[in-house]
């Protein structure tokens, strides 16, 4: 139950979110929805460190637990933002996707895994925390990616409606998608580097058809993907975007393959 | 008493007239001090902008005040096509306060909603109220006239859409570049064409912060002059190409029956694509710039019919918020009438109590006249006896007058107070406010 809370209160966050860009208004406060988006997220971490002082572990490991975790994370990158000039904005396309993977958390079960003994120790937490930022640094440049593509249409149709008003500037969402693309990207790296060293002293090798490890890697790939067309000349920026989005849908499509092909409770995610 | 307010606006002169009648800030102060000289106002507030100048007045009920401010506009405006008084509007009483009201919300100005109004309403009030006299010419109904026009005007903008959206083709240019690019700050304009629009939009940008502007005109002498203008730099309009390529924002406003700003230009320009957005704002009919080319990416065109478009539909967003604006500016003013017939309400309660106590005291010395007998002590007793009825009689009316006011009875119930106790013609009598009465023929410009 005391998880279904903070689910909740994205859920009321969002639709305040949904209702400021409804206003269409110029001049719009943002300050009760965000108020209610940084208390979605207080709760949720009341929610996590409950489950860690009752069952003594992180609840990094068992599927229901960890994308609880990763959805707090994604939470806690949309605080983050919320104190700069509209850029808490991007919340209207980053909470659902928090909502989905707490809601998807809670449909599997936010409980202790039989396998948490097997996942100890300092090494263990911050590749899984790393990992989280990096998937998280995705979901934030997918977030301003898609904004920025409905911002460059309106712009182009020279429609100045609720969108126009309520999405930040194009040139504000560029730099929070470089800034989530490269944050993802170098946090990714290291979890993967984490993980390689955690595995190799704890089973003796690294084990590279474990679809987890080949859907870290892909995603590694695809970050590659968003950085290379953020590179190189001409528009850039919109570029990136497309690339975000994409990247993101093929992050997120690959994870619904495995979890529906070779799913079962011994996956992390 | 009454309020009044007298001027012109642009709903009753056009603006050859208006800017011949426009006060700059010292002369402002100037007229004031000779309304208080030589007419004798008590209280005085002169709003003066490019499409209003008037007077609010109190009291007003003497000709010679208004005769006094017509003489001041008419020094002011010099030989004219026609009367003055042709040009004229004037309000008194409750129309002042809802004139006022409008005025500072952005609802009697020219483009709907303008923000810019609310400023100069405050400035002068504040120009009143530091004026050198005494008693001060903001003094006790305009200063609260005007802090609540003030109130008003903030509450209806913050509460309604009545001043969102840009509604000049330079607020848009300057809100489609704020979208694209966030801050203004360093970012570079260049101007092909030195027209009188194009001008006002790098103004406007200059403000947001946008730098290094480049003026380039066929007339290389005219674009050095603009340029000199708004700190710039000036070139040829063989150099176009050149120019174009460091530019953030593209203004096109030239007088030139064919496309200026091609795609050949464009490419050379940029040979290898843009690396950055590019906002082409083409104000130019024939159009400058071609059409084509608002199908490069990277590349947001908008011509003179998207800008108009745009300003109407935000024209369009602001009326459709008049009806909830006339709804807070009414609730303020009902506020004003009480307030206002609760100031009326203090004279008639210290003149009902001074009546009493002069019943009493003749009453008291007719009787202890023919009782000599009586000790001191007894006297006092009488004397208390007296004055305790006196203030058991008077506490449930003036209580209840009180009320009703507060409770919105306003001047009705004052006058009726006045009539039970025989006051009508004391000089606490008000006609002025809560009867609003249009002046002999002259124009009421009001959205009334």
């Amino acid at each position: 139950m005391i998880h279904l809370v903070p689910l909740l209160i994205y859920a009321v966050a969002l639709l305040l979110w949904i209702r400021l860009l409804l206003k269409g208004a110029e001049v719009q406060d943002p300050a009760v929805p965000a108020g209610i988006t940084g208390l979605g997220v207080v709760l949720h971490a009341v929610a996590l460190g409950s489950f860690w002082t009752q069952f003594g572990e992180l609840p990094l490991v068992g599927p229901g637990a960890a994308l609880s975790s990763l959805a707090f994370v994604g939470g806690l990158a949309l605080v983050a933002t919320l104190p700069l000039r509209d850029v808490g904005r991007v919340a209207i396309a980053l909470l659902p996707v928090i909502m989905v993977m707490q809601g998807v958390a809670l449909i599997l079960g936010v409980r202790p895994s039989d396998q948490a003994l097997d996942f100890q120790g300092a090494g263990f937490v911050l590749h899984v925390s790393f990992a989280f930022l990096g998937y998280q640094g995705l979901a934030l440049a997918f977030a301003a990616g898609l904004l920025y593509l409905i911002q460059h249409h309106e712009l182009k149709e020279k429609r100045l409606g609720r969108f126009f008003h309520f999405i930040p500037p194009l040139a504000t969402l560029d730099t929070l998608g470089r800034v989530g693309v490269w944050g993802g990207f170098g946090a990714l790296t290291v979890a993967l580097l984490l993980g390689w060293a955690w595995t190799v002293e704890h089973r003796g090798s690294l084990e590279v058809y474990d679809p987890k490890v080949m859907w870290a890697v892909l995603s590694w790939f695809v970050f590659l993907g968003i950085l290379a067309a953020r590179g190189g000349g001409g528009r850039n920026d919109y570029r990136g975007a497309v690339a975000a989005v994409v990247g993101f849908g093929i992050v997120i499509g690959t994870y619904l393959i495995i979890r529906i092909t070779l799913g079962g409770t011994g996956l992390f995610l | 008493m009454t309020l009044a307010v007298v001027g012109i606006s642009h709903h009753t002169a056009p603006v050859e007239v208006r800017e011949r009648m426009a006060f700059a800030p010292s002369e402002a102060s100037q007229a004031l001090m000779t309304l208080r000289h030589e007419a004798g106002v008590e209280e005085a507030v002169l709003l003066s902008t490019c499409n209003r100048t008037e007077v609010y007045l109190f009291p007003a009920e003497r000709i010679e005040v208004v005769q006094a401010w017509e003489g001041l506009l008419e020094a002011k405006a010099g030989r004219l096509e026609r009367r003055i008084r042709d040009y004229l509007f004037e309000q008194r009483g409750d129309g002042v306060v809802r004139h006022l009201f409008q005025v500072s919300a952005g609802l009697d100005s020219l483009v709907t909603g303008e923000a810019e109004i609310q400023g100069q309403v405050r400035e002068a009030y504040e120009r009143a109220v530091g004026m050198p006299v005494d008693p001060p010419l903001a003094g006790p109904v305009l200063n609260r006239l005007f802090q609540m026009a003030l109130s008003v005007g903030g509450q209806v903008r913050s509460e309604t859409a009545i001043g969102q959206g840009a509604a000049s083709v330079a607020s848009v240019a300057v809100k489609l570049a704020r979208k694209i690019f966030g801050s203004l700050k360093g970012k570079r304009v260049i101007i092909v064409g030195a027209g009188q629009t194009g001008e006002l939009i790098v103004q406007a940008l200059h403000r947001e912060g946008a730098q290094g502007v480049t003026v380039v005109n066929r007339t290389y002498e005219r674009a050095a002059l603009l340029a000199r203008q708004v700190h710039g730099q000036a070139l040829e309009m063989e150099r176009l190409a050149e120019g174009l390529a460091g530019a953030d924002i593209v203004l096109s406003s030239t007088a030139a029956p064919h496309p200026v700003l091609t795609r050949e230009i464009f490419r050379r320009s940029f040979p290898s694509g843009l690396r950055r957005p590019l906002l082409v704002i083409d104000i130019a009919i024939p159009r400058d710039v071609d059409p084509a080319l608002g199908d490069e990416t990277g590349v947001f065109l908008y011509n003179v019919d998207d800008l108009r478009k745009i300003v109407d539909e935000q024209v369009r967003l602001r009326e459709g918020a008049i009806p909830q604006a006339d709804r807070i500016i009414r609730a303020q003013h009902e506020e004003f009438r009480t307030w206002y017939a609760s100031q009326q309400v203090v004279p008639v309660i210290r003149a009902m109590r001074d009546r009493a106590e002069e019943f009493r005291h003749l009453e008291l010395d007719r009787m202890l006249r023919g009782m000599d007998h009586l000790s001191d002590r007894d006297r006092e007793r009488m004397e208390e006896f007296s004055r305790r009825l006196m203030n058991k009689l008077l506490h449930d009316p003036t209580s209840r007058l009180r009320k009703g006011i507060r409770q919105g009875g306003g001047p009705k119930l004052v006058e009726a107070a006045r009539f039970l106790y025989g006051m009508e013609g004391s000089e606490t009598s008000d006609p002025g406010v809560g009867d609003t009465r249009p002046s002999d023929g002259r124009t009421n410009d009001t959205a009334d």
